[in-house]
């Protein structure tokens, strides 16, 4: 057995906005000290806030989008995710592998082809 | 019909090399290989929305043109974004 290794993580949470501004907050702190809790690290918050959902979700319209870069041991993401599924208020989650993490999420526009 | 011929200019037959077929198509260029793309980002929806159809389906790359490379990079990306609620699976017309 290897010894616990660590991975750079992004993760996306989509957040109910039936709450109150300080439950929401309450319902993030969840998600954050959740991996503060596994060993991990989290190294930048990108608050998306209030964004319309391109579909239905639970019967929901809206969501508030989170994007979290975090590092955190491997094993622990699985455990992670148990939570995540317990959890009253996110409606959905991705978490993803990524090779650095994005200071700014902004991106460039493609070249205009002639 | 005879109308319509006689009214294109003389010129236009003439300039036009007689080995070159008048049906063969112009061949498209990858516009991620042309920006020097490292990797296409699920949050990045402006982008994405060039490669589908209003319908939300992803678009073939014999129409768009992207490289066999970045049409599975654009694929699963299309996907992810998908499955975060940012592009539709299926947009109503």
């Amino acid at each position: 057995m290897k010894k616990d290794r660590k991975g750079l993580y992004e993760g996306m949470y989509i957040l109910s906005t039936t709450l109150s501004d300080e439950s929401r907050k309450k319902a993030f702190d969840k998600i954050t000290d959740g991996i503060a809790q596994k060993g991990g690290e989290i190294h930048k918050i990108h608050e998306q806030g209030r964004r319309k959902l391109a579909y239905e979700i639970d019967g929901k319209r809206e969501g508030f989008y989170y994007v979290l870069f975090f590092t955190a041991p491997t094993s622990s993401v699985i455990e992670l995710w148990k939570d995540y599924q317990l959890h009253e208020d996110l409606i959905r989650f991705m978490t993803m592998r990524v090779e650095k993490v994005q200071e700014t999420l902004e991106f460039k526009p493609l070249k205009p082809q002639s | 019909m005879y109308q319509k011929r006689s009214s294109s200019t003389p010129n236009a037959h003439g300039s036009s090399a007689p080995s070159e077929s008048p049906f063969a198509k112009k061949k498209k260029s990858c516009p991620f290989t042309a920006s020097k793309v490292e990797a296409i980002d699920y949050k990045d929806i402006e982008t994405l929305r060039q490669f589908i159809t209003e319908r939300g389906k992803i678009l073939p790359r014999r129409i768009t043109g992207v490289s066999y490379f970045y049409q599975k990079l654009l694929k699963k990306a299309i996907k992810q974004a998908r499955y975060m609620a940012l592009l539709p699976f299926v947009a109503k017309e």
